[in-house]
Order: structure tokens, then C-alpha cells, then sequence
């Protein structure tokens, strides 16, 4: 392992190893001409493609069987993956580049960049969301100033909202940084207020119509005798629900 | 009654000069009074519950006011108008399809954030609207005060002060209906502002909405603000894939610029904006703190306390049922006993009318058969609109969840089950408060299985005819047990096989425990027992006669008749006999006859056929003609057998109880094997009918048919063959 991991791998054999990643996640195991289909080349460069892959221990592979990836060749390509996705949502969510030409560039950019600047980009992207001064509707305006004309009308009265917005948050919240954890976590008879509803579906929109919006104070009545379902106290009523769906919400302990 | 029709039939005449015609829509939150409110202004009896979701049925009534004729339709209680469960869905088809004239909001005054937000919901659908504040006088209670002039104006609506349960502000909101018709138009300017970014968004679609040019009739902006909420039916309604993706294209963009997506966004500038209406016209004067409600649960549903209490709950239920209920049937017994008589003496000693036959036998036991168990069913009925009204109900389902999740199903189909114990119609329309349609077939397929108020007469006649009273309450707690047993045991299974599926979210209210009023409890219990009422009334009553019919013809033929005669003449002729002996040879004669004439008839053949099958389960063809009448409806069982014996001992003008009978014919062992078929078998055919009509299909009828039937066979011939082994 040690001597396949030492040479990088080339970039046209990472596209192979990506494409063979998502075969496998959809049917389970790979044939040569899913690869050669996904990637738009010649069966021939695949079976030695295929062979390259295979020395470096990435994927088990004997001609006329199926593909699958080795534990090696899974993780590697997991970390391929993770690069594209996190370029592809840089682009797109803090660039506003267009999806398909975001994802199109991705493709290219994954192979160049190393994983320390992965993660800087990531940490970006989580600096961004966080800073008042460069917030999601500083991201926003930005994007309408890509489709737009350019001017710098209206920087004061966005700065003194931004102070504003601060001031509130400090207000309503004294400790910004306080990790979050899942509902089902929070003790009873203690409070928390909810960060987000992850996931989606039917439970998030009846939690949402019910006044569980982000930001609304929680607390935890009881656990039923049984130990399932929770009794929650939200805007003055009470609300039960199950630990599975409590674990989708996302909350901050107060 | 009479006040409303009177008030009917003068809309009626003076319809030519100026009366008005309006459609009134009620909408609500569960649980915010709405259906004491439609009692209250239409004056129908209408069920009134204390559980989310009571009312699922549209229901409408008439009322008059002044010059107006109003004709008020009940809207299910719903939270919001996304097209989540079955009754949003019923409740935003009457909303956009229906176009009522008038909206009226009922808004739980002491809870105002969450129903506003349905409230602004309906602004939105630009329809004219009232808000009724109800239990206006628990919210002065907790201290909140309302500047009710300023809450108008920002929301551009009027709104009523009430009280629902005690009759206050009925005038004042039938008033205000009829001005806010008067003037027409809706006021949009106060609409909530969703954020620069959001408007943005929906003027696009709005525009795009407005140029395809398709629902018209709705306005653009609520169909622009569905499509962004990525809402399903609007989509299908639509079918138009260019707005679909014109939509999810603004909803990406808003993900990407506000870092959330639109449906969590839009809730939460709703919920905003009302915090902001409430912050400036609400006050809060006291603390909040600790209510009686909060108190009462820190028992009722403790860790400690909270399943005893339910099971206490329960048990007292049916205690109550029988002890309260025996002196009334008692009463009722006798009355039809001297009904019997009296009408029997018309009629000269030992005639063969056949008149007297069908009005004795046919109507009167038939009837009176079933009547008897009126009170018995009154009073579980009244335990269950006590537990329901006060809110206990939904304290059940959440003690409950945990078990009902393990078999697959949600803690809320314990509601139906539990109604299910009262009458399994009902409770199988009491399924649509279930958001899954999985969730719903499994429960409606089993709810039969819960043990039913009419297998209570059932029991009743079984029970102290082969038990000591000791067992009495003991034996009746086994057989429910056993019910609920096989309930879970076939959701489980169902849940496995046929219905597989994911169990949909446990996102419940819990009320706030009220105190029930008396009305609401009697309406309540009087609604579901004179259905109980109607079915002895009509469906047994007809069935007495069929069955009583189907024993009469077509009768022994004249050279079997003559037979008998000729026997009859030799003893009778016989001088070598001595008076006593003669006479109790006679007897036999007739009871043969008897027994002969029935074995003959249509009912008796077609038991005679039945009975094979049914011998493993210890039934003679006597049972197995009985089971035949309890097939239609299971209260029809016990005055089956009555017919069914008093035929056979026709020479008995002082007819014995059946129970007596019963006990010298049968073991304890086919007495319990009785009870056990009737649980388990297909239930009446009315619940057949409820189900076809639930589940739209004829398939998951005729499969509960099937199925019950032959659990019932089953589980009835196991116990019984097993029982012989033993005794």
C-alpha cells in the first residue's frame, strides 16, 4: 500500500477511479463498458486503465469478471469525490457560477488542487457563512453583481444593518459559539433553540408549519414512559414527537 | 330542532325577496373550538373532540342571520394549508375550489402565533376573511391582552372576540360575515413581505404564472409562493413543467443565496412577520408559568404513573359500562317482555297467526334484543367523548407511540382503536387523522379486531350464562385482551407482508386538558349511539324480518305435517297411557316438529351447510345459523338465537331467558369459543362498506372479509380443539 499510494495517480486514471466509484454506488459492481460509457472513451484504454488501477491495489480486477473497489481504492476514491464536490459547491454557492459549468470545471480543477488547499476552500466557504461582514446576503449581492451592472450604492446602509444584525444576535444569543448538538440529546427540563431541521420531507415542512422555524426556543417537557416519544414545549404549546425525528433537529442548548 | 326547521322553511318562502345567500367556510387549528363554534351558529349536533383531528368529514350546516341565509361548511382542523395530510388537502380543495363567500378563522386566542400562521395562509388565497378569537376568556385568564384595533389593521381583517363553549360573540361574528361581504374586496396591503430576495424571486414567477394563464381563478402570487415551496399538488395541477423548473431554479438560487431552502424560509418570514403583528398588539400581564394543564401531565403522563393511569383508565371505562349500565337493561327488558305479552293476548291462546308470529318473534325480540344494550353502549360512549373532550385522547397516543411504533404503526391509530371499542365505523373513519396511507389500511383492516359495541350484547348474554359473577369483569377483560392481541399480532404481520412502508413522523399537539362541557359530552355520546341506534333500527330490524322469513318458508310439506298429525292422534287415542305421560309424549312430538320445520326451512339449510365447516369450532348448526344473521351485523347474533329457540320450544308460551337455554345446550368451553368467533370474525357489513368507501377500493374490503373470517376459524377451532384435549 505504501508503494501504490507513493506516485500519485495520473489524472485520467483518477477520472477512472471516480467514474468506478459511482457505478459501484448505484449497481453494486462495474463492468468495462459502464466505465467506457460514463467517460466517453474506447474500450481498449479501459482494460489498461483497469490493469494500472489494478496494481496500485485500487480495485479488483480480473478481465471478463465485474469491478469492484478495493478498501484502498474506496477511500482514495472517496477523497476524489470530496475534492469535486467541494469545488463544485464553491462555485456555485460563493462564486454563483452556473451548476453545469461549475461542475464541468470542477472536474478539471480536482486534479490540480492538493488537499490542504481543499480544506482552506472549505473553510472559506464556512468563514463566509459565519462573518457578519460577509454573511449569505453579502454572497447574494455579490451574485447579483456578477448579472448586473456594478455600483457601490447602499455600502453604509449595509454596514450599519450588518452592525445591527450583530448587536441582535449578541443580544439574543450570548454565546455564539456554543457547539450544537441534535434535540434528542437535550436533557429534560432544559432549553435550546433550533439551529435547523436537516433533511426533508413531510416531518420538516409539518415541524415547520407548526412554528418550529430556526431560532425557536425549545424545551423539553418529558420522555414518555415508554422512553419514546419526547414532549416539547415550542411557542407556548406542547408538541410530541419521536427521538428518531428529534435527532433531525439540529439545536443549540441554551 | 324544531327553532331550525322553522327557520328553514321561512328562508325557503321568503327566498324572492332580499334574502342573501352565502357560503360560510370555518376554518381552524385542531383543538382551537372550531366544531363548538359550528354547533354553536348552525345549532346541528356535530361531533365536538378534543383530539387533533376530530373532524374529518366536511360537514355543513345552515344557519339564518337577519337577511342571510348562511350555509356553513366545517372545514377539517389543519396547521397550514400545505397538502400534507388528507384533511389539508380536503380543507384547501374547499378553500380554493369552493370559493365560499366568507372564511372564518377560528383562532385559539390563548395560542395566537401558531394559528395565525394558517390565517395568513388563507390572506394569502385572497378570500374575504373574520377572525374569531376563541376562548378569549382562557387568554384573559393567562393574562394576554389584545389591542384588537390595531391587530385589524395590520392584518386588514375583523375580528370577533368569543367564547365558544359558553355562547358568547355568536352575533357579533355573524354580523361581521356579513359586513365583510358587504365589502368585498380583500385587503392585500397587509400581506407579509418575505425579504428582498424572496420577492424577488416571487415577482418572476408570478409573472410567468400569470402569462401561462393557467388557475385563473387563484391568484398568482399564492400559486407562485406554492411553486416555491415545492408543493406537490399545485405542481401536478399545473402540469406544467416549465414553471416547475422556472421554480426550482428560483428555490436553488434562494438556497444558495439565504443558505437554507424556500419552504424553511417562507415558514420562517411567516412566523416573523406574525411575531412582529403580536409584539406590538399583545400583551402579556403575567409571567408564565406553570398552568393546571402542565400540572395535570406531570402526573397523568409521568414516567411512574402515566401507563398505570392509562390502564386504570381503561379498565374503569368498561367497569363503568357494565355496573352503571345493568339497572337501565334491566328496565328496558322487562318493557319489552310485557310489550311481548300484551300484544301476544291479542291473539287467542295457541294461534298460528302468522302475524303474531312475525310481530312477536320477527320484531319484537328482534328489536328489543338489541335495545337492551342501549345503555351499556350510552355509557362507553360517554367515557369515550369524556376522554376525547378533555383531551386525554391524545395523552394515549403518546403514551401509546412506543408500542404502536414497534409494530410499525403510529401512536395516532390508537385514537381509532380505541373508538373502535364503541363501533368500528367510526373508528375506521376516524383513520384519515393518519398521514400514510399505509398507516390508514393497516389500522382500518384491523380495527375490527377491537372489540366492538354491538359484541358487547354478545358478551353480555354469554358471559353470566356460563360464568360464576365473580368472573364476570375478568372473563370480558380476557376477551378484549384477546382481541387487542390479534390486532397487533395482524398489523405487525401486515406491516411485514402486504403494507410494508415507512412509518410517517409522530408530530403531535398536545392540548391543553379542558374541561368537558356537559353538551359537548352528551352530543358527543349521542351522535355515535343513536348511529348504534339507526343500525337496530333499520339494517336489524329488516334483518329480523329476513331471517324470521327465511325460518318460515318454506316449511314441512303437507305429507310430513300429516305425519306428525297421525303421531299425534295415536297417543292421543292411546287409553293405555296415563294424563301426565301423555302429554309430555305430545310435547316431544312438537318439539320434533319444530325442530323439523326449521331444519327445513331456508335459514335451517343453509346452517346445515355451514355446519361442517364449523363443527371444529364446536358450533352446531343452531350456532351456525345464528353466525349466518351475525355475518350482516354482530348484534343481530343475540336475537338470532333467540328466534332460533324460541322456534324449537314453541309449546313454552312462558319463554325461558336464552341464557338458561343456552347454558343447558352448550359448554363452557363453545360459550367461550362463541365469543371468541364473533370477536374475531368479519365484523358488520356496514364496516365492510366504511372500509371500501376509506380505501377507495373493493380489494381491501373484500380482504378484510376474507381475512377476519378466516382468523376467526382459525383461532375459534384451535382453542376449542385444544380445550377438549384438556377438559
Amino acid at each position: 500500500m505504501a508503494a501504490s499510494s507513493a506516485t500519485p495517480l495520473s489524472e485520467s486514471l483518477e477520472d477512472y477511479l471516480e467514474a468506478i466509484f459511482w457505478i459501484v454506488k448505484e449497481k453494486q459492481a462495474a463492468r468495462a463498458k459502464d466505465i467506457s460509457d460514463r467517460l466517453k472513451v474506447a474500450r481498449s484504454s479501459v482494460t489498461g486503465a483497469l490493469r494500472a488501477l489494478a496494481e496500485r491495489n485500487l480495485i479488483n480486477y480480473v478481465p471478463y469478471d465485474v469491478i469492484t473497489l478495493t478498501r484502498h481504492g474506496q477511500s482514495t476514491a472517496e477523497k476524489i469525490v470530496r475534492r469535486h464536490e467541494v469545488l463544485r459547491d464553491f462555485l456555485i454557492k460563493v462564486l454563483s457560477v452556473e451548476e453545469k459549468e461549475a461542475d464541468k470545471a470542477a472536474c478539471r480543477m480536482e486534479h490540480a488542487v492538493t488537499n490542504e488547499i481543499i480544506e482552506r476552500f472549505v473553510a472559506f466557504a464556512e468563514f463566509i457563512d459565519r462573518c457578519p461582514r460577509a454573511n449569505a446576503s453579502w454572497l447574494q449581492s455579490f451574485g447579483y453583481h456578477c448579472e448586473h451592472e456594478k455600483s457601490a450604492n447602499g455600502c453604509e446602509k449595509c454596514l450599519e444593518s450588518t452592525l445591527e444584525n450583530v448587536r441582535d444576535q449578541s443580544m439574543t444569543s450570548s454565546s455564539e459559539t456554543t457547539e450544537t448538538t441534535t434535540l434528542d440529546e437535550v436533557k429534560c427540563g432544559e432549553k435550546a433553540s433550533i439551529v435547523r431541521i436537516s433533511g426533508s420531507g413531510s416531518i420538516r415542512r409539518r415541524l415547520l408549519d407548526m412554528g418550529a422555524t430556526n431560532g425557536t426556543i425549545i424545551e423539553v417537557e418529558r420522555v414518555a414512559p415508554l422512553g419514546d416519544p419526547i414532549e416539547l414545549k415550542i411557542k407556548g404549546y406542547h408538541l410530541s414527537l419521536r427521538k428518531e425525528e428529534a435527532k433531525r433537529i439540529i439545536v443549540q442548548p441554551i | 330542532m324544531p327553532n331550525l326547521l322553522r327557520e328553514d322553511e321561512k328562508s325557503t318562502s321568503s327566498s324572492d325577496s332580499s334574502t342573501h345567500q352565502l357560503t360560510v367556510a370555518l376554518a381552524g387549528n385542531p383543538n382551537s373550538g372550531k366544531t363548538t363554534i359550528f354547533n354553536l351558529i348552525t345549532g346541528a349536533r356535530q361531533h365536538v373532540g378534543n383530539y387533533p383531528g376530530v373532524t374529518v368529514e366536511e360537514v355543513r350546516g345552515v344557519c339564518k342571520f337577519g337577511q342571510t341565509r348562511m350555509d356553513v361548511i366545517d372545514l377539517p382542523g389543519t396547521y397550514s394549508l400545505t397538502a400534507y395530510s388528507a384533511e389539508e388537502l380536503v380543507a384547501r380543495q374547499v378553500l380554493t375550489e369552493g370559493k365560499p363567500d366568507v372564511v372564518v378563522d377560528i383562532v385559539d386566542a390563548s395560542n395566537l402565533n401558531r394559528n395565525l400562521y394558517l390565517a395568513i395562509q388563507i390572506m394569502e388565497l385572497q378570500l374575504p376573511m373574520v377572525l374569531a378569537f376563541n376562548m378569549s376568556d382562557v387568554a384573559a385568564s393567562q393574562g394576554l391582552k389584545f389591542d384588537l384595533d390595531m391587530l385589524q389593521q395590520r392584518l386588514g381583517l375583523k375580528i370577533v372576540p368569543m367564547v365558544g363553549n359558553k355562547g358568547t360573540g355568536k352575533d357579533d361574528l355573524l354580523s361581521a360575515v356579513t359586513e365583510t361581504t358587504r365589502q368585498a374586496e380583500t385587503a392585500t396591503g397587509s400581506l407579509p413581505n418575505y425579504g428582498e430576495e424572496i420577492e424577488r424571486e416571487l415577482v418572476e414567477l408570478q409573472k410567468a404564472v400569470e402569462e401561462s394563464a393557467l388557475l385563473t381563478d387563484l391568484p398568482p402570487r399564492w400559486i407562485a409562493i406554492k411553486l416555491l415551496e415545492g408543493d406537490s399538488d399545485i405542481r401536478e395541477k399545473l402540469a406544467h413543467t416549465e414553471l416547475a423548473d422556472l421554480a426550482d431554479k428560483a428555490a436553488q438560487r434562494l438556497e444558495s443565496e439565504l443558505g437554507d431552502n424556500p419552504e424553511a424560509l417562507l415558514a420562517d418570514r411567516r412566523y416573523g412577520f406574525i411575531n412582529g403583528v403580536c409584539r406590538e398588539a399583545v400583551q402579556s400581564t403575567v409571567e408564565s408559568r406553570r398552568r393546571v394543564s402542565d400540572r395535570i401531565d406531570a402526573v397523568v403522563v409521568s414516567r411512574i404513573l402515566g401507563l398505570p393511569i392509562f390502564l386504570g383508565l381503561m379498565y374503569l371505562v368498561f367497569q363503568l359500562t357494565f355496573t352503571l349500565g345493568g339497572p337501565p337493561m334491566e328496565w328496558i327488558e322487562a318493557a319489552f317482555g310485557w310489550l311481548a305479552v300484551t300484544i301476544g293476548g291479542l291473539w287467542p291462546t295457541g294461534s298460528e297467526s302468522l302475524l303474531r308470529s312475525l310481530l312477536l318473534d320477527g320484531i319484537i325480540g328482534g328489536v328489543g334484543g338489541v335495545l337492551v344494550f342501549l345503555p351499556n353502549i350510552l355509557f362507553l360512549f360517554l367515557a369515550i367523548a369524556i376522554l376525547e373532550d378533555s383531551g386525554y385522547m391524545a395523552r394515549a397516543a403518546f403514551l401509546m407511540d412506543r408500542l404502536m411504533h414497534k409494530i410499525g404503526m403510529h401512536g395516532k391509530s390508537f385514537v381509532p382503536m380505541l373508538i373502535g371499542f364503541g363501533c368500528s365505523v367510526p373508528a375506521i373513519m376516524a383513520t384519515r387523522t393518519l398521514e400514510s396511507r399505509k398507516d390508514r389500511l393497516v389500522t382500518m383492516l384491523v380495527v375490527p379486531l377491537m372489540s366492538c359495541g354491538a359484541r358487547l350484547p354478545i358478551y353480555a348474554l354469554i358471559i353470566p350464562a356460563f360464568f360464576p359473577s365473580k368472573w364476570h369483569g375478568p372473563m370480558l377483560w380476557i376477551i378484549y385482551l384477546i382481541g387487542i392481541a390479534l390486532a397487533v399480532f395482524c398489523a405487525w404481520f401486515l406491516k411485514k407482508t402486504v403494507l410494508r412502508g415507512e412509518t410517517p413522523p409522530f408530530v403531535m399537539e398536545l392540548p391543553p386538558y379542558r374541561l368537558p362541557t356537559l353538551r359537548s359530552v352528551l352530543t358527543h355520546m349521542w351522535n355515535r349511539s343513536s348511529a348504534y341506534l339507526k343500525k337496530a333500527g333499520t339494517i336489524i330490524l329488516g334483518i329480523s324480518i329476513l331471517l324470521w322469513a327465511m325460518q318460515q318458508w318454506p316449511g314441512l310439506s303437507a305429507t310430513q305435517v300429516g305425519e306428525f298429525e297421525t303421531m299425534r292422534t295415536a297417543i292421543a287415542t292411546d287409553s293405555s297411557l296415563d294424563e301426565s305421560f301423555r302429554d309430555l309424549r305430545l310435547e316431544e312430538i312438537d318439539f320434533a316438529e319444530a325442530e323439523a320445520t326449521l331444519q327445513s326451512s331456508l335459514m335451517g339449510r343453509v346452517g346445515s351447510v355451514l355446519e361442517p365447516v364449523l363443527k371444529p369450532c364446536g358450533f352446531d348448526w343452531k350456532i351456525s345459523t345464528a353466525m349466518v344473521g351475525a355475518f350482516a351485523a354482530k348484534e343481530v347474533f343475540v336475537s338470532q338465537m333467540g328466534i332460533v329457540y324460541s322456534l324449537g320450544e314453541e309449546q313454552d308460551e312462558e319463554s325461558e331467558p336464552l341464557r338458561e337455554k343456552l347454558q343447558a345446550n352448550y359448554t363452557e368451553l363453545q360459550g367461550f369459543c362463541i365469543m371468541l368467533f364473533c370477536l374475531i370474525s368479519a365484523p358488520c357489513m356496514a364496516t365492510i362498506a366504511v372500509t371500501k368507501r376509506e380505501s377507495n377500493s373493493w380489494m381491501w374490503a373484500l380482504l378484510q372479509l376474507a381475512g377476519l373470517t378466516f382468523l376467526a376459524w382459525v383461532v375459534t377451532t384451535a382453542v376449542y380443539q385444544a380445550g377438549q384435549l384438556i377438559t
